[in-house]
């Protein structure tokens, strides 16, 4: 992960590991460098976000009103983490058309607007497809009040066992200017068995 | 003294007991005025001076467009040249630089989001009274890493004096920070969502958690001298604006806290609509007395004014009468209202009972205050004379415009 701000001389560099179980809603992130990071990790069960800090051996729950703060200082939220395997349960799903060229490529458009009551940090999301590769491109997120904050984009598409799978993801916050956070993916398995244990408080605090 | 004032201090002579009536009526008026417009105005400097004193200053340096966007973006480098700037800035009474931040604090399996604030615990107690609103435990003193948290807060997180917390936020170099913290003491604040998310660490911590190195966000300043708050401002914004490299932003509290300002606007509104309201009804009570003793002269000047007297002349008779009135109202009510008003201003009315709980939790002093300032007397002399102008229009027109003839057979 590479992030940007013109706070920064130079972009801040984070390598880190991730266990994502779709079906289990559960996910798993280890921070590898820079080595002052080291050890860092974030377990996500359903809703719940814990933080992991190795210098002070700390388990940190992260509570429902920090969603919108910043992950490792980057442009992309702890909601982030959480959110990506409840859009389907969490919105409602509205089919916009078809965009012909989206980038040089036939996408569909899709809208989605959270269902009432849905714990969510966002009033809309506008998502392009690429049609041919059944790939997300695009994601723009909107607040409750229908301003558009930021855009997510995808590129470097690999196909990883029969599947696209964009392998650059670029963040940026239309609400900072000089901001971006890009994360480009080095290597991605999927349909791996996991062992329970990856997701567990315990898992957390383990020194590798 | 010219003939017509003689005439009119006599002709108000005349009858002493309707002209006493008349100036016990202004009299009235005018203490009425002095009282409430002192009232009013140590009310108003009571809030100022609370709000003022409870956290934000009378005047608060920040960075360039700080109050539209608190990040950390915006900030101010505290360095010693700026320092002795602001402290040898002779209309700044007292400076404590702050660095605001948000972090997350957790104790256990409990977790909350606070406004975190870093404080130089030797200066903060010149400008606000946190240091007075500690209800267990102490305040800072510049120990490393010790916090003090809002007294819910420490509820909702179960910690206790003694106890640590963890820190956790994001740094202005985008790293991620965390601490470990031990509770000093808890602290009240006037307002109970505030207290749930809001904890105090020294300057020095929070510059080095937020990797902030030297810089603050805000250095809340008192003024000696309040009714010099736009000169001060100006004079300070001009002095650092030399020892900065960045952009800054001098506001006084009327921009930091534009609520209260807005408050004070509509309370002045409500009072003044009152005072006009008074000022009708005095004036009616004149008109009253005045037209009555022109119905009363018709004969007298009608006989005036076919011996020559010109209308104009008995215009201005009519006038001075009604001035004279007003005026010794004007002189017995100063007399009575402004020494009473100038002894209150010293020994101010303290509240007490339940209504004083509830005033300190808002964090009010519970007392009540009158304030005299050269306005005061200056308001009450403009209003007596409108009154005196206005009540006396439809009389003294009247009267000149009596035709003789008429004037003579009327009676």
């Amino acid at each position: 992960m590479i992030v940007k701000s013109p706070r920064l001389p130079q972009p801040r560099r984070l390598r880190f590991q991730s266990w994502d179980d779709r079906s289990g809603k559960r996910s798993f992130i280890r921070v590898l460098e820079p080595p002052k990071d080291r050890g860092s990790a974030f377990l996500k069960l359903q809703q719940n976000l814990w933080s992991y800090v190795p210098r002070v051996e700390r388990t940190i729950r992260v509570p429902p009103s920090m969603m919108l703060q910043s992950w490792m200082g980057s442009d992309f939220t702890n909601d982030d983490l959480v959110r990506e395997s409840s859009t389907l349960d969490d919105y409602e799903h509205r089919w916009l058309g078809v965009a012909p060229s989206h980038q040089g490529v036939r996408a569909f458009v899709i809208e989605h607007l959270p269902r009432e009551g849905a714990p969510v940090v966002w009033g809309r999301i506008v998502v392009w497809v690429d049609a041919a590769k059944s790939a997300p491109l695009r994601q723009e997120f909107y607040d409750e009040a229908g301003e558009k904050l930021r855009v997510l984009t995808m590129g470097d598409f690999r196909d990883v066992g029969g599947r696209w799978y964009p392998h650059h993801w670029a963040m940026l916050p239309l609400d900072k200017a000089g901001h971006e956070t890009a994360i480009d993916v080095n290597e991605i398995r999927f349909d791996e068995k996991f062992a329970d244990e990856i997701f567990t408080q315990r898992n957390l605090t383990r020194k590798e | 003294m010219p003939l017509i004032v003689r005439l009119a201090w006599r002709n108000i002579g005349r009858n002493k007991r309707r002209t006493s009536l008349t100036v016990a009526a202004a009299v009235f008026a005018v203490v009425l005025v002095v009282h409430m417009i002192a009232l009013t105005s140590g009310m108003h400097d009571r809030m100022i001076e609370d709000n003022v004193r409870m956290h934000a200053g009378h005047l608060q340096l920040t960075g360039a467009g700080y109050l539209e966007d608190r990040t950390l973006e915006r900030f101010v480098r505290w360095t010693p040249a700026l320092a002795a700037t602001v402290d040898s800035e002779p209309g700044v009474a007292a400076a404590a630089p702050r660095v605001n931040g948000f972090a997350l604090l957790s104790n256990g399996p409990a977790s909350q989001g606070v406004a975190l604030l870093g404080v130089d615990p030797a200066r903060e107690g010149g400008v606000s009274t946190w240091p007075a609103r500690i209800v267990q435990g102490e305040f800072l003193d510049g120990e490393a890493r010790e916090i003090l948290l809002g007294e819910r807060l420490a509820e909702a997180l179960g910690a206790r004096i003694g106890g640590e917390v963890l820190v956790y936020t994001v740094a202005y170099t985008l790293e991620n920070a965390y601490e470990l913290f031990r509770v000093r003491g808890l602290i009240r604040a006037p307002d109970p969502r505030l207290e749930r998310s809001l904890a105090l660490i020294s300057l020095a911590d929070a510059q080095a958690l937020f990797a902030y190195d030297g810089r603050v966000s805000e250095v809340a300043m008192l003024v000696r001298d309040p009714a010099r708050l736009e000169a001060t401002r100006a004079a300070l914004a001009a002095d650092v604006a030399v020892h900065s490299t960045e952009p800054l932003d001098v506001n006084p509290w009327q921009r930091v806290m534009p609520e209260l300002a807005q408050l004070i606007r509509i309370d002045d509104v409500q009072n003044y609509s009152m005072l006009a309201i008074l000022v009708v009804v005095v004036a009616f009570g004149i008109l009253n007395t005045i037209l009555m003793s022109v119905l009363e002269r018709q004969r007298e000047l009608g006989v005036m004014l076919a011996l020559g007297f010109a209308p104009r002349a008995i215009f201005r008779l009519v006038y001075i009468e009604s001035l004279l009135l007003s005026g010794i109202g004007l002189a017995f009510g100063l007399v009575l209202a402004l020494p009473a008003a100038a002894v209150m201003e010293r020994h101010p009315v303290p509240i007490t009972g339940d209504i004083q709980k509830m005033t300190e939790t808002f964090g009010v002093t519970p007392v009540i205050t009158w304030e005299l300032t050269a306005w005061n007397p200056a308001i009450a002399t403009s209003l007596m004379i409108a009154i005196a102008l206005l009540a006396a229009l439809y009389p003294a027109a009247k009267a000149a415009s009596a035709r003789p003839v008429d004037a003579l057979r009327s009676l």
